[in-house]
């Protein structure tokens, strides 16, 4: 008898078996000096049931049958455990039966290039960068390859299996002149093989990072107050990935602790502005299934101005009334899949840079991303730029850094005043939530916002 | 429940350190690590889901002509740890020589630290987590009703096992239980929310009850936030956001970036980066504390060490990579992450040196000013530029607590924020028996607002 028979058997109204296998390759070049070479491999089980209206979760690294079955008895009774304390009512949707097997196959495997190969090609990227200028003072190339298996088998009968290779190279300098020290970043990353190194040209890339750093040496700190605010699409997907997408996530949502909770087939944005999430577009936050075993579609989640969707599990379309489209995942086999975004952006609108430009008479521009953050239950939001530009009559004008925006994520989805066309995804990186990370995507046009925070020092 | 079951990761360790000796390598360590984890989840409504997660693996960081090779398992199989020590070596080969790389530690004596494993917390079951859980929640719903909520309660208890090439044999153990909730009220569109926490290694530290109660007042009170004016202010930090400013500058002395030149703190060691008022000290071996061990994560001895004495940075954080770049000593500051092989460096219990104000004092001489309650120092560490929200704060005006603010950024350099320090407490916030941090008045901050 299978683990997840087994599970029904023992009166589990729902049970997930999930296997999953990580393998990676790193390696890690400074100054011209590969420096260090690193591999490993996670493996290992995660169990889920429903029981007595509770969920109950258990792990483990050991993948043999006795293991598995004792993971199994875990999760039973750590459920059982709490089905007696008011909380979270645990519930589902009835799904179809799926049994399906999907390998991505790179253009190039991996495993047919030598250590020595990546190693010479890394290098080569790092030295376009530190031989820019005299100011680049270090200089970090970093490669990494990640072939992750995921098999995930419930009680619906669904059997599917995953096989993804994801490649990422990133590339970051530090610039220096007297005590001042400035960095700049550039990273590549996808689901692909090495075929992703080999399109590297390395003066569209490791030297951009060098010259974005070099060149903010000699950058202002910006000015502080409310402005307009246009951002690239870097900035842009760093928004609508941190200020919305969160919000948009169906666990928050029923959980309470979103801010568009409640707000189905409301306006909550500007008409220029809609927001998908889309797994199926060929990104890094790319995939076919999700590992709760649910074919992956686009999710339009504003459609010009009005909110038209939540991103759901099994567990919050049965609660708000949605249907899964794919957007339940787990870091690894320890952590139960939860909701996440995959590539999430701002449609195209149709107007060029120039216009969204022309009209700001003072105002600030803010390029690439470096980090932010979200406080979903309030909808507060902070972006920090890698730098930026003082907008004056159209113009872009004085060079800014560490430049950083805060707001109410409401207030500025309704204050967006133009959307370029030139829609781009390309931030692949890692999103944390509740202590899980998660491949994803973002990416926008060039938008204008209206009245943002513009933290600064001056 | 079962409990953490009686699984040997020495005869693995061993066995790699084995294979390895025979690898023609320069150094060599292995480090393997067991632990079992019971997790309660809180959302929604209250208690939504129990987890159990058992880990377990073995990782080698393996050095060839000052060369690099890592690898690790999830799988301690004699055949998996053979194939792991044989991955690392010929990495290791097959890297360069990092010029910096001066070894790994000798074998050092440490005196034991007592009082790092629960026995209670070991044994806990699931059913007693979520016990826990639902103190907190119950005392939360007793200040008020009606909240939706997010946090979490967990425990831990793991065991790891160092030996290296040089000789170092290592053992240690420990439990931890760490707290969290986060209730959110609404009124119309107004919205009070806020979280409260706690953490340490023995399940008697924790005070469920006062957790949920603290959560609900905080969260009650940020109802009518409001905007505040562009300007240059004095803020006055609680403890919560007092150890952020502090940690900002311990990252910033620490370990490989600083010894490289890296951070905006480089060129501070020795130097006055505050007033006299601040004495900033890292005890690793404080007796039951969350961050205390006998040895760092290379086997080099943990210690009390004076970072910042009146003021003036005494040392930097080293671990035996960062030390050698400087021809300094290893601080016993090592941080291994897990079994991944990578190690780093970071402070373990960090304690500022209690001052003579208060913060009802510190507020009372306020004509106006910015109390945050929980904000995060995010500097730019190399350039030392921040830019951040106050998460939670309130204006405060005429000495008195005004309202709470939303939408407020502050600016400037981090060491230009040291340099306005002004006072600080005698009392402060005490977490997992090893941290702990006072309310830190700064003479002025640039605020972007309205």
């Amino acid at each position: 008898m299978s683990v997840v028979q087994k599970g029904k058997k023992a009166g589990a109204k729902f049970c997930e078996v999930r296997f999953f296998e990580e393998k990676t390759k790193y390696i890690s070049i400074e100054n011209g000096v590969a420096k260090s070479m690193s591999s490993g491999i996670l493996h290992g089980v995660g169990v889920r049931v429903i029981i007595g209206g509770r969920w109950g979760f258990a792990s483990t690294n050991v993948t043999t049958k006795p293991s598995v079955e004792t993971a199994l008895k875990d999760a039973i009774g750590g459920a059982k455990s709490i089905a007696a304390q008011r909380g979270e009512e645990a519930k589902i949707v009835d799904q179809k039966a799926v049994v399906d097997m999907v390998v991505h196959k790179p253009k190039v495997d991996p495993n047919d290039v030598s250590e020595e190969e990546k190693m010479k090609r890394m290098l080569e990227i790092e030295k376009a960068a530190r031989t820019y200028s005299e100011r680049v003072k270090d200089t970090f190339v970093s490669y990494r390859e990640v072939l992750t298996r995921v098999v995930v088998a419930n009680s619906f009968g669904t059997v599917v299996e995953e096989t993804t290779p994801r490649t990422a190279v990133y590339c970051s300098v530090i610039s220096k002149e007297g005590a001042n020290m400035q960095t700049g970043f550039k990273g590549v990353g996808n689901v692909a093989g090495y075929e992703l190194v080999e399109a590297i040209k390395p003066e569209k890339f490791s030297v951009k990072a060098a010259e974005t750093a070099v060149k903010l040496l000699d950058a202002s700190p910006p000015p502080r107050g409310t402005y307009t605010v246009v951002v690239d699409p870097d900035v842009g997907g760093l928004f609508v990935h941190e200020a919305f997408g969160h919000n948009s996530e169906g666990d928050l949502v029923f959980g309470g602790q979103s801010i568009i909770s409640g707000k189905m087939g409301q306006k909550v944005a500007s008409d220029l502005v809609s927001v998908w999430d889309d797994p199926t577009v060929q990104k890094n936050g790319h995939f076919v299934y999700d590992h709760e075993g649910t074919k992956a579609e686009p999710h339009p989640i504003i459609d010009r101005g009005t909110l038209v969707g939540y991103l759901h599990s099994l567990e919050s379309a049965a609660k708000l009334g949605g249907k899964p489209q794919g957007s339940a995942r787990a870091q690894n086999q320890h952590f139960q899949p939860i909701i996440r975004m995959s590539n999430t952006f701002f449609a195209a609108g149709d107007m060029s840079l120039e216009e969204v430009l022309e009209d700001v008479k003072v105002g600030v521009f803010l390029s690439g991303s470096q980090y932010g953050y979200v406080e979903t239950q309030k909808g507060q939001f902070t972006c920090k730029a890698e730098q930026g530009w003082l907008i004056e009559k159209g113009e872009l004008t004085e060079h800014l850094r560490d430049v950083a925006i805060n707001g109410l994520t409401l207030d500025a989805l309704k204050n967006v005043t133009a959307v370029a066309k030139d829609l781009r995804i390309e931030m692949p990186g890692m999103c944390g939530k509740s202590g899980q990370g998660m491949y994803v995507d973002a990416g926008s046009p060039h938008m204008r916002f209206e009245g943002v925070v513009v933290g600064g020092r001056r | 429940m079962t409990n953490m079951e009686k699984i040997d990761i020495i005869t693995p360790v061993e066995k790699a350190v084995k294979l390895l000796s025979k690898a023609g390598l320069d150094f060599f360590d292995v480090y393997a690590a067991y632990s079992r984890g019971l997790t309660i989840e809180i959302l929604g409504k209250g208690i939504k889901e129990s987890m159990s997660r058992t880990d377990l693996g073995l990782g080698v960081r393996a050095y060839k002509n000052k060369g690099l090779g890592v690898a690790f398992s999830q799988s301690l199989k004699a055949e998996d740890i053979e194939t792991t020590a044989h991955r690392a070596a010929t990495f290791a080969s097959v890297a360069q020589p990092d010029p910096y790389f001066k070894g790994i530690p000798a074998p050092s004596k440490a005196a034991k630290v007592k009082g790092l494993v629960d026995p209670e917390v070991a044994a806990l079951t699931l059913e007693e987590v979520g016990g826990c859980a639902k103190k907190m929640i119950r005392a939360v719903e007793a200040v008020r009703r009606g909240a939706m909520y997010q946090g979490g309660l967990g425990t831990g208890h793991s065991r790891g096992f160092l030996m290296t090439s040089e000789g170092v044999s290592v053992e240690a153990e420990k439990t931890s239980v760490s707290a969290s909730v986060g209730p959110t009220y609404r009124r119309g569109d107004d919205v009070g929310s806020s979280y409260e926490y706690d953490y340490g290694i023995t399940l008697k530290e924790i005070d469920f009850e006062k957790i949920g109660r603290q959560a609900a007042e905080k969260a009650v009170e940020q109802f009518g936030s409001k905007r505040v004016e562009s300007g240059t202010m004095p803020i006055i930090l609680t403890p919560d956001s007092s150890s952020s400013l502090i940690f900002a500058l311990l990252g910033a002395i620490s370990g490989e970036s600083v010894a490289k030149g890296r951070t905006f703190a480089s060129g501070c060691l020795g130097k006055q980066v505050a007033p006299s008022v601040l004495s900033v000290v890292d005890d690793g071996t404080v007796p039951g504390a969350i961050a205390s061990g006998a040895f760092d994560g290379e086997g080099v001895p943990r210690r009390r060490v004076e970072v910042i004495s009146k003021g003036t940075v005494k040392t930097f954080l080293h671990n035996y990579y960062s030390a050698g770049i400087l021809g300094a000593e290893s601080t016993g500051h090592a941080v291994r992450g897990g079994y991944g092989g990578y190690v780093g460096t970071g402070p373990t219990n960090v304690q500022v040196k209690p001052g003579d104000s208060t913060l009802d004092e510190m507020v009372a001489e306020t004509k106006a000013g910015i109390l945050a309650t929980n904000m995060g120092f995010t500097p730019n560490d190399v350039s030392g530029e921040l830019s951040t929200t106050v998460d939670e704060g309130f204006l405060i005006e005429d000495g008195e607590k005004k309202h709470p603010v939303k939408n407020l950024m502050v600016g400037g350099h981090m060491l230009e924020l040291y340099k306005d320090i002004e006072l600080v407490s005698k009392e402060g916030r005490t977490v997992g028996k090893g941290f702990f941090f006072p309310n830190i008045k700064l003479k002025q901050i640039k605020l972007a607002g309205k």
